[in-house]
């Protein structure tokens, strides 16, 4: 596939940027929004992107194909599990996500559009204005959030600004030429680049020029980000955060034990445990049928059958031996102590499951590296994990449902942002409160009108 | 092939010593047969089997692990058979075959001081076998004219040199095989007035005492006597931001040497290696070419280093301050070192990147056969070490702890 040099980031990797480059290509982005992409409606956008995501699930779209064609070397992901990620993700966005995302966010489906009041009131309307220039900064080779980041700032009709990781730019590259594929002047409003992330000619100019920054990534990251944006313009920023899995002893019987197995693999193995979705711990609560050791073993044995249908990726050294150093050291620990046994890929690093007789959280070193522990319950768990509690994004659940909704319950209070199903961690619908924050709001700005006399 | 087999490890020890002084005449001397190469690596290797297994008899922690991966003694010929024990189980258990109440001396490593540190058990006979391993294959490095370098300078007899050394005494930091190994080496070589020159701090960080620098240092350059500096890369990288702030560099007297060793960890702002040889040749006047890396650790009785000091005391002054590109790490001898792949355990080739595993003859008393955590690149000969793999130790989610040198 011969893309058009159309982005910044199709030109060669040694081209150098200028300060002055990147203002005239905010000062085009706006003037082409104000053109092309500020006249349309909601329903207009909902449609095509919509329409775009279909595209992107079918196997011979022909962006698709090239991405998973260029895997693992320039995504750092095999191509199945890179195929079964874009597929969870682009499922997710369909007419009636989008549509339900702006009338959960917005009260109204076309608050975007014009002035709406409420079903109560009609002397007080209100309608939400989205920016300008957005400015996108995502981090590391997953591309989801930088894909989903787009269709947001594309919902609400601004032009936007993506800076991509330098080492893995072609998802969000490709991304943006299928829409400008779909429709040019769309892609017009579309700027991508990748650099070196803390690039001082680039970054300063550009921030200087946003009306939004988004930005995930490390503390560090978002600290150096925040010291070059100016104190006028918003940052709608998302650190890292880790995720895990409670197993209530009820759910840990019968035949269903099996179909949690293989949910708490998907999990682990999804985006080869890169994601903030990615569970680092699988914690069972004592006392079920199956226990804490024959549910890892179990897992072993899921994330072994994965590996063949979505093998990880091949690891950089400095990364594949992180994780033979670690299980060196539980192996060292198995080999005198009944309370930690592992379970490992041949001859690879593939995929590895350490339990351990202690319930104290414990940050993986990912890529399919998964700790199981058992617990007493959950307030056992949480007492394990108060380490991280600020740092908690989303707790799969096994459990039957009374005791699910008592859980969520608990888990919402002590501080977690995401509840969902074992098995399905990393499959977030579309309208999924990341970091517990609104997902349009914190984007955009009202203008309410009283119109009453 | 010999058949004679020994019963203890003091035994070995004392096969060890023959072994390293027969090493060191030997196969150092270019006149060496390869008959004489070929009785070493033969002695060597009836030495490692059996080592191994009476380490394996007498090492429970060890014993428990080769156990766990189906290894014992007998069928093992060879010393790549043997399972190399991760360093990491220093800190989870007592890697030992000294008794409890024969271990009148412990060494830490570099554990960060909340994590459990490492634990090096040794008494009067390790010692011995860790001082046999030190001496000569430090010599070899830092002074291969020592015997010749009391008449070279100036044509008349000479004192030794003098040794400045960075970190504080063994007294106050007994835990510390750095500080040991330099003891040792100070004691063999140097007058007993060179001064240790660290201090400890009450988190127990490690510091420089600079008046003392500052004395050794200008005496050195009043007195024209070379000065011999060792130390850790990040207490060069404090003594050079010392001087430099304080427009006190000095040029020491030609044939002058540092040895720098293991990493940064956090301590002060770490560097590349060929700017922090720059950063030693700037304030200190030492050319690159006088300036030799060692890498050790408190779980090890052997040192390797990268290159050998120039010889000889009138080295021009513009010698080259970057090293080469990628000087080789040697372990001596009696040791066997190998680089292999995180993924399968297998050797990696030559260019390749992986895990280093040592197998440490003098390591006695304790496990001979072990997997670091350090990365390193293997080249034709030797490797070039790349540092620690990230990680690998789980540490909860506490980061920036402070870690303490060897």
């Amino acid at each position: 596939m011969n893309l058009p040099n159309y982005f910044f980031a199709d030109l060669p990797p040694d081209a150098s940027f200028s300060p002055m480059l990147v203002l005239d290509a905010c000062h085009t982005l706006r003037r082409n929004r104000e053109r092309f992409l500020s006249p349309r409606s909601t329903t207009q956008m909902i449609r095509l992107l919509a329409a775009l995501a279909d595209n992107w699930t079918e196997p011979d779209f022909p962006f698709r194909k090239f991405l998973l064609a260029e895997s693992p070397k320039e995504t750092g992901f095999s191509p199945q599990t890179l195929a079964s990620g874009l597929d969870s993700l682009f499922k997710s966005i369909t007419i009636d996500s989008l549509t339900g995302l702006v009338r959960q966010e917005l009260g109204h489906d076309l608050r975007l559009d014009e002035m709406r009041g409420s079903e109560e009131t009609h002397t007080k309307s209100a309608m939400a204005v989205g920016p300008e220039l957005m400015v996108h900064v995502t981090a590391g080779n997953l591309p989801s959030p930088g894909i989903v980041s787009i269709i947001l700032g594309l919902l609400l009709r601004s032009a936007q600004f993506i800076k991509c990781s330098s080492d893995h730019p072609l998802a969000l590259r490709l991304f943006a030429h299928s829409i400008y594929d779909a429709d040019p002047k769309l892609g017009a409003c579309l700027e991508v680049a990748a650099w070196k992330g803390g690039n001082q000619i680039c970054e300063p100019p550009l921030f200087d020029q946003a009306d939004i920054v988004t930005a995930t990534g490390s503390d560090e990251t978002l600290e150096s980000i925040r010291r070059n944006v100016p104190s006028k313009t918003r940052i709608v920023s998302h650190g890292h955060k880790v995720s895990f899995a409670y197993l209530s002893r009820d759910a840990m019987s019968g035949y269903k034990v099996r179909r949690w197995a293989e949910g708490a693999a998907t999990d682990v193995a999804a985006w080869d445990q890169q994601g903030c979705l990615s569970p680092h711990v699988i914690y069972v609560q004592e006392g079920g049928e199956v226990n804490a050791g024959k549910f890892a073993e179990m897992l072993a044995d899921q994330l072994a059958r994965l590996e063949q249908l979505e093998p990880r990726a091949p690891l950089p050294v400095q990364e594949s031996a992180a994780i033979a150093a670690r299980r060196s050291f539980y192996e060292v620990r198995a080999s005198h102590s009944p309370d930690t046994l592992q379970w490992r890929s041949p001859e690879s690093t593939a995929w590895t499951v350490v339990f351990e007789n202690d319930p104290q959280f414990q940050i993986s070193c990912l890529n399919r590296f998964i700790y199981v522990k058992p617990v007493l319950d959950l307030q056992h768990l949480l007492k394990h994990a108060e380490l991280v509690r600020e740092k908690v994004s989303t707790v799969g659940l096994a459990a039957l449902d009374d005791e699910a909704r008592l859980l969520a319950h608990q888990l919402a209070r002590w501080g977690v942002s995401r509840v969902c199903r074992v098995g399905k961690m990393q499959t977030p619908p579309l309208a999924w409160r990341q970091d517990g924050r609104p997902v349009l709001t914190d984007l955009l700005r009202w203008c309410d009108w009283e119109s009453g006399s | 092939m010999r058949t004679h087999r020994w019963t203890s490890l003091p035994e070995v020890a004392q096969q060890l010593r023959e072994l390293i002084r027969d090493s060191m005449q030997g196969s150092q001397s270019p006149h060496c047969s390869a008959g004489a190469r070929s009785d070493l690596v033969q002695r060597f290797d009836l030495l490692v089997v059996e080592l191994f297994r009476l380490q394996f008899e007498a090492n429970t922690a060890y014993r428990a692990f080769c156990e766990a991966r189906g290894s014992a003694p007998g069928p093992i010929t060879h010393w790549t058979q043997i399972p190399f024990l991760p360093v990491a189980a220093f800190k989870e258990l007592d890697c030992t075959t000294l008794l409890e109440d024969q271990r009148t001396r412990v060494f830490h490593s570099s554990g960060t001081t909340r994590a459990k540190p490492s634990r090096h058990f040794h008494n009067e006979q390790s010692l011995e076998s860790y001082e046999a391993s030190i001496l000569p294959w430090f010599k070899k490095h830092l002074l291969p004219d020592f015997d010749s370098w009391r008449g070279r300078l100036f044509g008349g007899p000479l004192e030794p040199p003098d040794f400045l050394i960075l970190t504080p005494p063994p007294a106050l930091c007994p835990n510390s095989s750095l500080a040991h190994m330099f003891e040792v080496v100070r004691r063999e070589h140097a007058p007993t007035s060179s001064p240790f020159s660290g201090k400890i701090a009450t988190d127990g960080s490690w510091s420089l005492n600079k008046p003392t620098i500052e004395t050794a240092l200008n005496q050195a350059v009043d007195f024209f006597r070379p000065l011999f500096i060792l130390g850790t890369a990040f207490s060069f990288v404090e003594l050079a931001d010392h001087l430099l702030s304080g427009n006190k560099a000095v040029v020491l007297p030609a044939g002058s040497r540092a040895l720098e060793t293991g990493g940064y960890k956090g301590r002060s702002r770490s560097m590349p290696k060929h700017q922090l040889y720059s950063m030693i040749t700037k304030t200190l006047g030492i050319p690159g070419n006088n300036i030799v890396s060692e890498y050790g650790m408190s779980e090890l009785s052997s040192q390797a280093y990268d290159s050998t000091a120039a010889i000889g005391t009138e080295e021009p002054r513009q010698a080259p301050a970057v090293p080469r590109a990628a000087r080789a790490f040697h372990f001596p001898p009696w040791t066997r070192s190998r680089i292999v792949s995180p993924e399968d355990g297998k050797e990696v080739l030559p260019g390749q990147i992986g895990i280093l595993q040592v197998f440490d003859m003098a390591n006695i008393f304790s496990v001979s056969a072990l997997q670091t955590e350090d990365l390193a690149q293997r080249l034709d000969e030797g490797f070039e070490l790349l540092g620690r793999a990230p990680l690998s130790e789980p540490r909860g989610c506490s980061l920036n702890q402070v870690e303490t040198p060897r």
